[in-house]
């Protein structure tokens, strides 16, 4: 007689909110939310898309074609002027940084191979969809060298041509060329054509999100604070994927209830809470490892120096006469002058912007986290802690990466810092 | 895992404290309201009332003298409400040598005291504010702006060049004059400025006066300089269309007005802590100065070039960053509430 015995009993596909990503993402996130209390109201937009993007997989909608930037130098006006979509792909999953162990040395940065370990995957969290074109501007060796292994793995790729001296003239005009062409390319890809008006809206599509984001970076100055690092961390990582409209309209939601909150009187942190400056490499989720244990630890992030917060946001674009040529170049100009990323030469603008924001949030001190294999940011430590040792302000450095395994000793590092902070701060009083 | 740097104790005030000084509430209310002020209208107007002032004020009697530091040109004989400085310096210095060392001399001294007085109150703002020509070249710019036409800029290298050359017209103007009262040179190149400059041509047509267009064939001197004065004008008017303040970038009296500009009075300060080189300042600068986005450990931040329009200042987003003072009192200063609602002005104004 012939029984099933021999039916083979078939691999279930694990649903994805099930698998070892989403866990390392709901983890982080119930850190964010459970272990905080009096989280703002207008935060849970943002758990939510969280929850719903990185811990059960939905997929991300976007209008038009869909151009992923591994990079904030890509001018996502232009993007938005052609109609299509920017996306941010800059990564934060560990289970996607081992992944990318397959492309790049062991000793290199956990967000160039978390990236790539996502392209990499079948089933790409955030789950956007094949971007139609992904632009790489040439920052880092480690970016420009995943150039070739993105298109490797099957993506149109556009090297974005950027230069290493900030202060030249000849860079100045480089990148104002290296900028059309991006929108020549744009124009080929979209099959439409660059015009006043597009790109007059897509500018000021942007200057409304940033206008909300300053809102929100200004209400971080007051002391005792009255929002969490965390949580301005989560903001604008949405920034990467959401929907900007939405997006803004949820950043001025939150800015209203901090107002009434600063009306009310409610803070967020103890009257003594350290006040921390955040440098360095950019926090991304769900690798937010260090502003949560500072802010575990008793401190509070008011504000930070990185490409996935402040440096994505802050500067916005002035144009005298609103010719197409006028704003594109003053696109480029803003794309390339104010920028504080390490891989110039030189870093006089960013140490002069980092001590500003010591005087303008009144920090008490600064963490400065590095990724390990993360070079520029590693090579940068030794003149930043001379400024502002000059300064005297006291600073921390942290080399780590997205692997979770250092968080006991790190921890250690962040309590010992911030009980410093603490006595520097009686001392003072 | 490297060691991280231990803090050190530093003596001294920490930057953190700096003490606000409170305004009055009336007072701060005031000062919001000019830093968010609707600056490119405010200037129109300011500008217009100038014109009409200098251009036209003659009519009313009204006579400001003739040491005025900005063209308020001489030749326009019926509407000035004053005359400007060149055409006196140039008519003192041309006298014969032997007088410039008597009692003559001093009014040459004196002359330039009145005009260093008149010069001190608004420093280079009377080129951005006053200056009827400089006035002029914003309007053919509103007029090229409308009808849809680009402007044009220099390169960093052509900038560099170019911007001499008001120190070299200023020379000539103070050589020339003296080569005619030395009997160098003939009497008909006197004010060799004036004559080449396109405001006495095209200002008293204001006033319905074209006589300026005509050449003077009485010398072979003649003829060459009042050519010559037309083709400046007519350089001018072109110039202008396509680049903005084209005329401001080779004024000699804006070279003079440099040399003591250290002595004067409204200011335009720079910040360079609070500055992020964002370069939003430099984008609007008329005169594209670079300095303006670039240089962030100058205080006093006017440039030779400037015509301290103030534009820098009403496109700053950083509070604080760029202010103009009047003796050291903050007048108008760049704050990022004033950013935005000129920037989206700005948007809306661009159909």
């Amino acid at each position: 007689m012939h029984t099933k015995a021999h039916t083979v009993i078939p691999i279930q596909p694990v649903p994805y909110s099930r698998s070892r990503q989403a866990g390392e993402s709901q983890t982080v996130l119930d850190q964010i939310t459970k272990d905080f209390d009096d989280n703002p109201q207008a935060m849970q937009y943002f758990y939510d898309l969280f929850q719903k993007v990185y811990c059960q997989g939905e997929a991300v909608p976007h209008e038009g074609m869909l151009v992923g930037t591994t990079c904030i130098q890509a001018p996502e006006e232009l993007i938005y002027a052609f109609g299509a979509t920017p996306m941010r792909l800059c990564n934060g999953s560990y289970h996607y940084d081992q992944r990318g162990g397959d492309f790049m040395p062991a000793k290199s940065c956990s967000l160039v191979k978390a990236t790539l370990g996502m392209l990499s995957a079948e089933h790409v969290i955030p789950n956007i969809g094949k971007p139609d074109l992904i632009v790489n501007p040439t920052t880092c060796d480690q970016k420009k060298k995943s150039s070739a292994m993105i298109e490797g793995l099957g993506y149109a790729v556009f090297d974005l041509e950027f230069p290493n001296v900030k202060e030249s003239e000849a860079s100045r005009v480089y990148w104002q060329r290296a900028v059309r062409e991006f929108a020549q390319r744009l124009r080929t890809l979209t099959g439409k054509k660059l015009t006043r008006k597009n790109l007059r809206a897509a500018i000021a599509k942007i200057a409304r999100a940033q206008v909300a984001f300053r809102k929100l970076h200004h209400f971080r100055q007051l002391s005792p604070s009255i929002i969490l690092g965390k949580d301005a961390f989560l903001v604008t990582n949405a920034y990467f994927f959401d929907n900007i409209d939405s997006w803004t309209a949820a950043v001025e939601k939150l800015n209203e209830e901090l107002a009434q909150r600063e009306q009310d009187g409610i803070r967020a942190v103890q009257k003594k809470a350290p006040r921390v400056l955040f440098t360095g490499s950019p926090p991304i989720f769900p690798n937010l490892k260090l502003p949560l244990l500072i802010e575990e630890s008793g401190g509070v992030v008011v504000a930070d120096e990185t490409c996935s917060s402040n440096r994505m946001l802050y500067d916005m674009t002035a144009v005298d006469e609103w010719w197409l040529n006028d704003m594109v170049d003053s696109l480029a100009d803003k794309y390339l002058k104010p920028c504080t990323c390490p891989i110039f030469t030189k870093n006089d603008d960013r140490k002069r912007r980092l001590l500003e924001l010591v005087n303008q949030f009144q920090a008490d001190g600064v963490v400065y986290q590095a990724f390990a294999g993360c070079q520029v940011y590693e090579m940068e430590v030794k003149s930043v802690a001379d400024a502002f040792n000059q300064a005297g302000i006291p600073m921390l450095y942290i080399e780590t990466d997205y692997s979770p395994d250092d968080k006991g000793q790190m921890s250690t590092r962040i309590e010992a810092f911030l009980e410093s902070l603490k006595a520097k701060k009686k001392r003072q009083a | 895992m490297k060691p991280n740097k231990p803090a050190r104790k530093v003596a001294g005030k920490s930057p953190t404290n700096v003490p606000v000084k409170a305004l009055h509430p009336h007072l701060q209310a005031l000062r919001d309201a000019v830093n968010q002020v609707d600056f490119n209208r405010f200037r129109f107007w300011f500008q217009l009332v100038a014109f009409v002032l200098f251009v036209y004020g003659g009519y009313l009697a009204i006579d400001l003298g003739s040491k005025l530091p900005f063209f308020s040109c001489g030749y326009n004989k019926e509407g000035r409400a004053g005359v400007c400085y060149l055409l006196p310096l140039q008519h003192q210095l041309g006298r014969p040598l032997a007088m410039l060392f008597t009692a003559a001399g001093l009014t040459i001294l004196t002359g330039f005291l009145t005009f260093a007085l008149w010069f001190i109150v608004l420093n280079k703002g009377w080129c951005g504010f006053v200056c009827p020509l400089g006035t002029l070249q914003d309007w053919i710019t509103a007029l090229r702006k409308s009808l849809g036409i680009r402007y044009a800029k220099y390169s960093q290298s052509q900038f560099a060049q170019l911007t001499k050359i008001k120190y070299v017209l200023l020379a000539l103007m103070i050589l020339i004059p003296l080569g005619i009262g030395g009997g160098l040179f003939s009497h008909d190149m006197s004010p060799p400025f004036c004559l080449i400059c396109p405001a006495r041509m095209i200002l008293p047509v204001f006033t319905a006066d074209f006589s300026q267009f005509t050449v003077d064939f009485s010398t072979k001197t003649a003829v060459v300089m009042t050519v010559l004065g037309m083709l400046v004008t007519a350089l001018f008017l072109v110039g202008s269309f396509v680049k903005k303040r084209f005329f401001c970038f080779f004024c000699p009296m804006s070279a003079l007005h440099y040399l003591i500009s250290k002595a004067a009075l409204f200011k335009l300060k720079k910040d360079g802590d609070k500055c992020t080189r964002c370069g939003d300042c430099y984008r609007v600068c008329d005169m594209e100065i670079k300095e303006i986005a670039d240089d962030v450990t100058t205080k006093d931040i006017m440039t030779d070039d400037c015509t301290l329009c103030l534009k820098c200042v009403a496109s700053c987003p950083e509070p604080g960053a760029l202010k103009a003072t009047f003796c050291g009192i903050p007048i108008f200063e760049a704050t990022e509430a004033g950013f935005i609602q000129r920037m989206q002005k700005g948007h809306s104004d661009a159909h």
